[in-house]
């Protein structure tokens, strides 16, 4: 994901989930059978999401340095810049819970 | 006959086919496909333990992941050995690591990530009318989808180099988020401490 300027989300799942909690642990592989001297650092993530029955579900995945900081950095600019301007835009109601 | 295995231009060929097997995935790269392009001349007797010594110098190198200075060291042991390469040999096998370096090392990565990876990610913001749980209108709401799979990795290595099996890669998972700005903040704010970690730790010693 080279480009984070235009949102093209035309959804593949059709489910949408809440996200109930974001665990993250920040690894290095040092060493494995295939490679004596792997050295590289991983971000691993954690998510339990709930889906509209209310079944909570956990899913784990792995990124490279690089890859998470193009995400983190697409994720931060983009949408809460497209997030300000819906906000400033939405009909105002009574906003206290 | 041992003169046609101490020339170098198929010996580059040969590393790359080596490589392109053990590291990158590529399958039906045999024994008798590298000798018949590469050494036709010379008989399978003979080309097997060559094979096999060229095959235990690029697994070494690239398991140690060596550096410019460690390779030129552990070549030069290479061509004092008994039976080992030649001075042209280490020049060919210098060259292609400096060029492959990087590839072959992200493939070995690739091989020991286990766990699936993160393939891709889309949003889309936006403005719900109405929902469900609140009174609001107008909230803005951030939908994110994760395109969530496993990469190739080796299944079941048997003893032969050459006969390791490598695993189709496998369908991708979709998994489909919905935010709003309290979460899309909880969820920034988690990625900023990664980012703090990674500082931490890539700050040099």
């Amino acid at each position: 994901m080279e480009d984070c300027g235009e949102p093209q989300l035309d959804a593949k799942s059709k489910v949408t989930n809440q996200l109930v909690d974001f665990q993250w642990k920040l690894g290095m592989a040092v060493s494995s059978d295939s490679c004596r001297s792997l050295k590289y650092p991983y971000v691993a993530v954690l998510l339990k999401v709930m889906d509209h029955s209310g079944q909570v579900k956990n899913k784990s995945f792995e990124m490279t340095i690089p890859q998470f900081q193009i995400y983190e950095k697409c994720s931060k600019l983009v949408i809460i810049r497209e997030m300000q301007i819906k906000i400033t835009t939405r009909y105002h109601t009574c906003q206290k819970d | 006959m041992a003169g046609e295995l101490e020339g170098s231009k198929p010996l580059s060929g040969l590393l790359s086919g080596l490589a392109q097997e053990a590291f990158h995935g590529h399958q039906g790269i045999t024994e008798e496909l590298l000798r018949s392009q590469l050494y036709p001349d010379v008989s399978l007797e003979e080309f097997r333990p060559f094979l096999a010594k060229m095959r235990g110098i690029l697994k070494s190198i690239a398991s140690a992941d060596m550096d410019f200075n460690q390779l030129e060291a552990f070549l030069t042991a290479q061509t004092k050995k008994q039976g080992g390469i030649t001075c042209d040999q280490a020049a060919v096998i210098s060259k292609f690591w400096k060029s492959h370096k990087t590839k072959i090392r992200e493939s070995l990565m690739n091989q020991s990530r286990w766990d699936s990876g993160l393939r891709g990610l889309s949003w889309r913001v936006d403005g719900k009318s109405q929902s469900r749980h609140s009174a609001q209108i107008h909230t803005p709401v951030a939908i994110m989808e994760l395109e969530i799979g496993k990469s190739g990795q080796r299944e079941g290595a048997s003893k032969h180099f050459l006969q390791k099996n490598h695993d189709p890669q496998v369908e991708s998972e979709f998994l489909c988020l919905e935010f709003d700005e309290v979460k899309v903040n909880e969820v920034l704010k988690k990625l900023s401490e990664v980012e703090e970690s990674i500082s931490t730790l890539m700050q040099p010693a």
